[in-house]
């Protein structure tokens, strides 16, 4: 399987090169419709009626399947007479990939996506192709739910949103042990070297090309640098090349105490799972902390697992919904995603028994009533307090500097 | 003509199976067999870990999930069902007189026509389908299940037109002159003569090409969209995610139709068959 899986993931990353690769050579008269038609919500809900949205997302998860299906797809059929369907891919860059496809067919009004669940470099794609829907949150009512304040809000792994997307949750990276098993995880990078060595064959992490296991980089990278604040902004050839050699030496330093002596990383977050859930590692990580309790509840992991966020602050990203610019349903699409930013669908996904994500709106500007609702939440025992770990979160790099990175570790580490 | 039928499979059962065909025998069962039962196994299991070797706990979440209205496997399967058998259909139609000419004529291009319907199963399919994607995006074609049910007959063509081609090798039409001339028309002949001596190729062919759609998952994604949901669409969902009870769930299913057809063709996949041997005995 595991084999498999990065031939095909390969096959994508490959197409999406040659898409972008022809987009670029053949350039067709498409132009990207960013222009809003609607002049207000009633607009938009009118033309949205009985209308169809093709909402592609990740689906190997069934709690999440059934928030969308069920609830979302129940709510939107009920209150709008909207249609939902879900339609589950094993990596966004599938969406992608097929409205970078219809772009360059021509097909610029007639697509097949109306709605993508994005974020990061995948963002980064359609936003720099002219590929999505933008300028439409001030119509949305529940926008104003939205701190666009915060900077990891309005930015998406350093890219602007400019009211290309919607949040949908909030992310930020945390570790996993079982208490049973590790009475002393290690809580910062310098721990975990000096841990690492005591506990040979006990931690590994997913390659680079992996979405965790390049974030996990990028907080050895941050140690490495002495905090993100030198990293942000544009790549910069000068600073990378003075911190970078720093970086690649602590994970040189590691490599030989890892699981199986470093010779070989998992190639995907699923494979460390199975490594922690078969105790043959003793940490695990995930950007989504959510996913502990989810995997506990699933009897992947023993009842035990408990996490955490490292004491200099770990990287958070919001996700989001997008609008791809040839969607014939973005009425619908519209109201889909105000509908999951509402007090209604943020608390229903924050349950630890639905998904236990956390909410991507700024609670203190909802009423009192549904202010205590998500405050008396009870929390999975698995999953580390949100509002605990986002004190001390860190900013995403720019794309830029993610992919010098990845790139690095390959050339530097994993040989 | 049937006493003829009976007779020889009598002859066959009571030659027996030698100790090494026995030895081939079971080996081929444990291949089929084995890998299969972790995965039934992870079908109702709750936790399993390592180096246990049976679930610490067992639960019907997997399978109450696969049976769910959100889960889309049922149509799923529907859907898969149908496009392998429309597959075998389109197949058989094309792959029949294809397999004919290359049998039974000599012509100028022969070599190159054989290898250029045995280039899909050399040429990786999403090579083609790379290059047929923006073709069948302008033709209004991708994201439907025609487009799909087309891009299925990439791969399963060379298996069908090979298989008929070998099958027609062997087959002398001098004895559809026969019938022709003892006034049979060519609905006759063919129903009567061709289709008899030809139908164990025939379901070989089937066979392969129902299973080789039946396990298309690039293809269809490509060309699919994402609209046309097969089963390894939604398995491959949960293989990657590392979710091993509802990928065994999904795999139970999955594999059914390769069981039974292999159980149903099984008989004629003994390289001797009732239909050409009574033919000879008439």
């Amino acid at each position: 399987m595991p084999l498999n899986l990065s031939l095909e993931i390969s096959v994508w990353k490959n197409f999406r090169f040659l898409c972008i690769f022809f987009a670029l050579v053949f350039p067709l008269s498409a132009v990207a419709e960013t222009k809003v038609d609607y002049k207000n919500w009633e607009d938009v809900t009118s033309a949205a009626k009985g209308g169809t949205v093709n909402w592609f997302m990740w689906g190997g998860a069934d709690n999440i399947n059934h928030y969308v299906s069920d609830y979302i797809g129940g709510e939107l059929k009920k209150r709008y007479d909207i249609t939902l369907k879900r339609i589950g891919i094993n990596d966004t860059a599938e969406a992608v990939n097929i409205v970078l496809g219809e772009k360059q067919a021509g097909i610029d009004d007639k697509g097949s996506v109306d709605m993508i669940w994005i974020n990061g470099g995948n963002f980064r794609t359609m936003k720099q192709g002219d590929l999505l829907f933008c300028g439409y949150h001030s119509l949305l009512p529940n926008n104003n739910l939205v701190n666009w304040q915060n900077p990891s809000i309005a930015n998406d792994f350093g890219l602007a949103v400019d009211e290309c997307e919607v949040p949908w949750n909030r992310a930020q990276f945390a570790f996993a042990y079982d208490s049973a098993l590790t009475k002393n995880p290690p809580k910062s990078i310098s721990e975990l070297i000096d841990w690492v060595k005591k506990n040979p064959g006990e931690f590994t992490y997913p390659a680079a090309t992996d979405f965790n296991g390049s974030v996990f980089i990028r907080h050895v990278f941050y140690h490495a640098a002495g905090g993100p604040d030198a990293l942000l902004g544009d790549f910069d050839q000068e600073k990378f090349d003075v911190i970078a050699p720093k970086a690649w030496a602590i994970l040189n330093e590691m490599k030989p105490y890892l699981w199986r002596e470093g010779e070989t990383y998992p190639n995907a977050i699923a494979n460390l799972a199975q490594l922690f859930a078969n105790r043959e590692v003793a940490l695990y990580f995930d950007y989504d902390p959510a996913i502990f309790g989810i995997n506990v509840e699933n009897g992947i992991f023993p009842e035990t697992t408990r996490s955490y966020g490292l004491e200099d602050g770990t990287i958070g990203n919001t996700n989001y919904v997008a609008i791809p610019y040839n969607s014939p349903n973005k009425a619908a699409a519209m109201v889909a995603a105000n509908f999951i930013l509402s007090a209604n669908a943020q608390y229903e996904k924050a349950k630890a028994d639905v998904w236990g994500t956390a909410p991507a709106i700024d609670i203190s500007r909802l009423p009192e009533e549904d202010k205590l609702r998500f405050l008396s939440l009870p929390r999975h025992p698995a999953v580390i307090d949100p509002a605990a770990l986002s004190k001390k979160a860190l900013p995403e790099l720019h794309p830029d500097w993610i992919s010098a990175i990845e790139k690095g570790w390959q050339e530097n580490v994993a040989k | 003509m049937s006493n003829g039928t009976v007779t020889r499979q009598e002859d066959i059962s009571h030659d027996g199976l030698s100790g090494p065909a026995w030895f081939a025998l079971i080996l081929l069962i444990s291949w089929l067999v084995l890998p299969l039962i972790p995965l039934g196994i992870w079908s109702i299991s709750r936790s399993w870990f390592f180096p246990d070797i049976t679930p610490s706990a067992y639960s019907l979440r997997a399978w109450t999930y696969v049976f769910s209205t959100t889960s889309e496997v049922l149509p799923a399967l529907g859907m898969t069902t149908f496009i392998a058998l429309c597959a075998t259909l389109l197949s058989a139609i094309i792959g029949l007189p294809a397999g004919r000419a290359l049998g039974l004529y000599q012509f100028r291009g022969k070599a190159v026509i054989e290898l250029l319907i045995l280039a899909p199963t050399i040429v990786p399919g999403i090579a083609v389908a790379l290059g047929l994607h923006v073709v069948f995006l302008n033709l209004g074609l991708a994201g439907s299940f025609s487009g799909v049910l087309i891009i299925h007959l990439i791969p399963t063509l060379p298996y069908m037109v090979l298989v008929m081609a070998g099958v027609f090798a062997n087959y002398n039409p001098e004895i559809e002159a026969q019938a022709r001339s003892l006034g049979a028309g060519p609905i006759q002949t063919f129903y009567y003569v061709t289709l008899p001596a030809i139908l164990p190729g025939l379901l070989i062919g089937s066979l392969f090409t129902f299973l080789v759609s039946w396990s298309q998952y690039i293809l269809t994604l490509l060309i699919g969209g994402g609209r046309v949901v097969t089963l390894p669409l939604l398995l491959f969902n949960f293989a990657s995610a590392g979710r091993n009870d509802i990928t065994g769930a999904i795999s139970m299913i999955y594999i059914l139709p390769g069981v039974v057809l292999l159980l149903l063709g099984a008989r004629h996949l003994t390289g001797r068959n009732s239909a050409t041997e009574s033919l000879r005995q008439i």
